[in-house]
């Protein structure tokens, strides 16, 4: 052909690994290094404090649902017209911020993207507090606890059934599911890892406990091969589970008929908007954990440019969402869609969504520049504003949307009491103290995984063939 | 032999590059019943040993219908003929609500299958194996890698076998008691 | 490796090419010769086929950025397939002239009569009505054009210089704003040329499907092409299993994609069932068109997913093919499905023009895309990432 170019092959070969492992690690500074923060390292001062704050934020948590069973959910702000509050708020916050571990390790997996190995571990502990954390909710809102079995399908002396045709009861299955396989997905990843800690613990007490949850894992090579297999089929399965559950999610929402509810565009939109919670969060915990336990090595700047553009991505596709969802409320032609967005923009909530929109469309736009994506304290920052503006998000569609529906007449304002508040302010400290006691009880970081991406780890190929 | 049966020699290698040349040497030589043991999975090992264990794709496939099965059935069963009851002007086999529950007990199934599938095939949880006998194995989970010979493999003989992994460029070879 | 294009292949393409010029100019003769008769019949056909050919086209650009974007192997096996494609922009935005002269037989609110007599057409009328509905697609047409334009443009450069750092960085930034332009014009001009032929309905996820289909539809054509030419130089050279199985992964992944957004906006619609949004669905569901609809989810959904499963399957050559062919083709029936049900209220009505109007703008089209393929070299082998995309193809 005319202008086929001679082939002249780049200098150096792109190595996959580049930037996401410090040099100088061997197989056994890399194993002493993570081990050892569970096991003999001290505990830093900071730990305490944290767990501290977490401890008694629980206790609070505590204080305010026992109070809830004595006088049932009148304490909360939760009236008519707006029967959803900051349970059904928060219940969503935490479901989207759990998302982003399960994408890290699935995704990321089925993807090979190495750079997820030093990070998975503890996204995917974030995943499992934060549907904790979640699951509180719906599970009190209810009003009687006591009787949530009833929400599960079993033969029963009424003879009543759920309704399968309610988003509600497909929440019950999603939920439910995604806390069972990322429960598993966890626990199995960290075998080895429980194998390592095993054989390196001291104490009598910790070799029992470890070895116990071991299981007797001896890295045997055929053990790996179905340890694999394993994993990449629960990645499979966990991908497609994850954008489930978030879908499920919106459709209790758009399944009803309320304006600001009732928008097709929502599965995608709050999928999205979960990852980009939920890679908020994973931000704003690895930030200072680098820092707490000096991982920078393992925790390199790579990750956080990944991170950050993952963000940047997935902000994009939420504000899509706020466009179309803008745009199509003019042209339905509708005045009940019309005035939704109206109300939105000039109602009583206003400051709510102008803040949303500064949150989550404007604000990580800094993201484009390459400066701001390598600088922590910026990343840190905006972590925690995606943070606000996704819980501002979920705020927005719950409680504006039923504040004001089809009549005037049945118009009313919601308000948080001091209950709502506890509650919120509760789960946040439940999970602190969850994410502490991981921290320094479990290899945050996957152990075996990183040992894999170590250069010596390489078998050289001519020598596999044979 | 007296005292504490043998239960196989054991190499230990200080490289992953190691472990798979004496794999496939012993392989070669003819030895069946051999493991290698190592901190973390090594495709080229999978090779060497010339595993193919394709059921828990199997088990993880026969999990899924089942739990699609089950989910439609309970669905379709409790809906439209134990309690029929018409809600929102809906059918009562209203199939694309079903498939969202169906969706989720699908997965559901699979995962445990994967997840018990894998342990189940593994033996595990095993809370005696004899490669523990031996202490230098503490270190298969963090830097070394493991070869082990049985002894119930029927090219086994204590000595020809020791001097066989010496060859191999070990670090050290050992006795490992049943 | 050798990256100079085998010459047997070029005079095959150019033969090829010719053939399909041919078969479309034939085709468009009768076609224009019956809509002179009956202009609202050829103009409803003719709208299916540019929203087809200009789908693949546009869909290309997107899976370009997309992989300019995210790197991989998998991109680079289709670059030049896929740049092919974005060079047909200009053909298809000359193929969007006759929709401009045809809106009154297509759309209801270009009839003023109607609209004044409707409330919620008037309401509308400040996005609906013909100048603004012009220069929106004007502005889509000149926002692809000049990404497609630059991305071919640098990507030359990038073959034929040796230091190429700051074209493969213009490159990603181009596409990384070029994706949320994309993401914006699809949305209006399917919101534009499409879901207005019926102007009371209306869809959130409307333009994601759209994005949904036209990736779907564009990866599905660059597999079918890079796999023909790996039986010549230089892509036999290139090619290897691992390349297509990922090419078969991608097309899974979106045919996931498709049908999770395709069905979401089905159970959101009837589970709310609101008169105004689930007349939508009833017109595609009654009178036979609910067959159609469910060979496309059986077709391009099921029947895909089953084939592309397994790893095996995906090295096949053969099932590829299948698999790709297939979604190209349900991509027609799909879109048939979308759009003609508009024309034909309640009723299933397909009339001749509905495949031949097609038929002529791709024979035209694929006449221009065969000789755009043969005109480049067909590997990027400048590119940063090409190495490694070799050897990733070895295994």
């Amino acid at each position: 052909m005319a202008d086929a170019a001679t082939p002249t092959p780049p200098a150096e070969k792109p190595a996959t690994t580049t930037g996401i492992l410090a040099p100088g690690y061997s197989f056994t500074t890399l194993t002493d290094k993570i081990a050892s923060i569970a096991l003999s390292r001290r505990t830093p001062f900071v730990w305490f404090i944290g767990a501290g704050v977490g401890f008694l934020l629980t206790m609070m948590l505590l204080t305010a649902l026992t109070w809830l069973l004595f006088r049932g959910i009148g304490i909360w702000g939760v009236n008519q017209p707006v029967g959803w509050g900051f349970e059904i708020v928060n219940f969503v916050w935490w479901i989207g911020i759990g998302h982003a571990g399960t994408l890290i390790s699935a995704i990321l997996l089925l993807l090979r993207q190495p750079w997820r190995n030093s990070i998975n571990r503890f996204a995917e502990a974030m995943t499992i507090f934060a549907v904790a954390c979640a699951g509180i909710y719906p599970a009190f809102h209810t009003g009687r606890p006591w009787l949530d079995y009833w929400l599960i399908p079993y033969p029963n002396s009424m003879g009543m059934w759920p309704n399968f045709r309610s988003p509600l009861i497909w929440d019950v299955f999603a939920v439910s599911t995604y806390a069972t396989v990322s429960l598993l997905f966890w626990y199995v990843g960290m075998i080895p890892d429980l194998a390592t800690l095993r054989d390196r613990a001291k104490k009598l007490w910790a070799k029992i406990i470890y070895g116990m949850l071991a299981m007797g894992w001896r890295g045997s090579a055929r053990h790996w091969s179905r340890y694999e297999t394993a994993s990449l089929l629960l990645a499979g399965l966990a991908t497609p589970l994850v954008v489930s559950v978030h879908t499920v999610v919106s459709f209790d929402f758009a399944a009803g008929i309320v304006p600001g509810w009732h928008a097709t565009i929502f599965p995608p939109y709050f999928v999205a908007g979960a990852i980009y919670a939920g890679f908020a969060m994973v931000m704003t915990l690895a930030i200072p954990l680098r820092k707490l336990y000096g991982l920078e090595d393992l925790i390199t700047m790579k990750h956080l440019d990944n991170m950050a553009k993952i963000l940047l991505a997935t902000g994009l596709i939420v504000g899509y969402g706020y466009v179309v969802e803008a745009f199509m409320s003019y042209y339905s032609g509708n005045t009940y869609e019309r005035f939704m967005i109206w109300n939105r923009l000039h109602g009583p909530y206003k400051h709510a969504y102008w803040a949303l929109l500064f949150c989550n469309l404007v604000m990580p736009q800094a993201l484009w520049f390459r400066k701001v994506r390598r600088s922590v304290p910026w990343l840190f920052v905006i972590a925690m504003v995606v943070n606000v503006g996704m819980w501002l998000e979920r705020y927005v569609i719950v409680v504006v949307s039923l504040s004001r529906d089809f009549l005037p007449s049945s118009w009313g304002l919601y308000k948080a009491t001091v209950f709502d508040w506890a509650t919120f302010i509760g789960t946040i400290g439940l999970f602190l103290a969850l994410m502490f006691l991981f921290i320094r009880l479990l290899p945050m970081i996957s152990i075996f995984e990183m040992r894999a991406i170590l250069p010596e780890a390489k078998v050289r190929e001519e020598e596999a063939e044979a | 032999m007296s005292g504490p049966k043998l239960y196989g020699l054991m190499a230990e290698f200080e490289n992953p590059q190691d472990l798979v040349e004496a794999t496939r040497r012993a392989r070669e030589a003819g030895f069946t019943r051999l493991d290698a043991y190592s901190p973390y999975p090594i495709e080229a090992l999978t090779e060497a040993l010339d595993i193919h264990d394709r059921k828990l794709p199997a088990v993880v496939l026969g999990g899924g219908i089942l739990g699609g099965l089950c989910g439609y059935a309970l669905c379709y069963w409790t809906t439209v003929v134990n309690y029929p009851l018409v809600v929102g002007g809906k059918p009562y086999h209203s199939a694309p609500a079903f498939i969202v529950p169906t969706f989720e007990t699908t997965i559901l199934f699979a995962a445990f299958a994967a997840v018990l599938g894998m342990l189940g095939l593994n033996g595990l949880p095993m809370p005696y194996h004899p490669v523990f006998n031996s202490p230098r194995f503490a270190l298969a989970s963090r830097d070394r890698f493991f070869l082990c010979i049985e002894a119930r493999d029927p090219r086994f003989d204590h000595d020809e076998t020791w001097a066989f992994l010496t060859k191999l460029g070990p670090r050290v070879v050992m006795d490992v008691e049943e | 490796m050798d990256a100079t294009n085998d010459s047997r292949l070029a005079g095959e393409t150019v033969r090829l090419s010719r053939a399909a010029f041919v078969v479309g100019l034939v085709a468009l003769g009768g076609a224009v010769a019956y809509g002179t008769a009956h202009p609202d019949q050829f103009f409803h056909s003719y709208l299916l086929a540019f929203m087809f050919w200009n789908g693949l086209t546009v869909g290309s650009l997107a899976v370009l950025m997309l992989q300019y974007l995210t790197g991989g192997a998998w991109g680079i096996s289709i670059r030049r397939e896929l740049e092919a494609a974005t060079r047909t922009l200009p053909l298809t935005a000359v193929a969007f002239l006759p929709i401009a002269f045809g809106m009154h037989s297509l759309y209801e609110w270009t009839h003023a009569d109607a609209v004044a007599h409707d409330e919620v057409l008037l309401k509308k009328a400040g996005y609906l009505n013909a100048p603004f509905f012009l220069f929106r697609a004007a502005l889509a047409f000149a926002i692809w054009i000049a990404i497609a334009w630059a991305l071919n443009r640098w990507s030359r450069e990038q073959d034929s210089s040796a230091d190429h750092r700051a074209v493969d960085r213009k490159l990603q930034l181009l596409s990384g704003g070029g994706l949320v332009a994309y993401a914006l014009t699809t949305t209006w001009t399917a919101v534009d040329w499409v879901m207005s032929l019926e102007p009371h309905w209306f869809s959130t996820m409307y333009g994601v499907i759209y994005m949904a289909g036209q990736g779907l539809g564009a990866l599905a054509l660059a597999t079918l092409a890079v796999v023909r030419l790996s039986k010549t130089r230089p892509v036999s050279e290139f090619l290897g299993g691992r390349h297509m199985h990922d090419l078969g992964k991608m097309m899974f992944a979106f045919t996931m994609f498709w049908a999770y957004v395709t069905f979401s906006q089905y159970l959101i619609v009837w589970s709310g069932n609101l008169p105004e949004e689930i007349s939508w669905y009833l017109a595609r569901f009654r009178g036979g068109w609910g067959w159609v609809g469910l060979a496309v989810l059986m077709l391009q959904f099921v029947l895909p997913f089953l084939l592309l499963l397994s790893r095996r399957a995906n090295r096949d050559p053969r099932t590829l093919t299948l698999a790709a062919a297939l979604v190209v083709l349900m991509r027609f029936i799909d879109l048939s499905w979308m759009i003609l049900p508009a024309f034909s209220q309640g009723h299933f009505r397909i009339h001749p023009t509905d495949l031949t109007v097609p038929l002529a703008l791709g024979g035209i089209w694929a006449g221009l895309y065969l000789r755009n393929l043969a005109g480049r070299p067909l590997l990027p082998v400048h590119d940063p990432g090409f190495e490694e995309a070799l050897a990733h193809g070895r295994d």
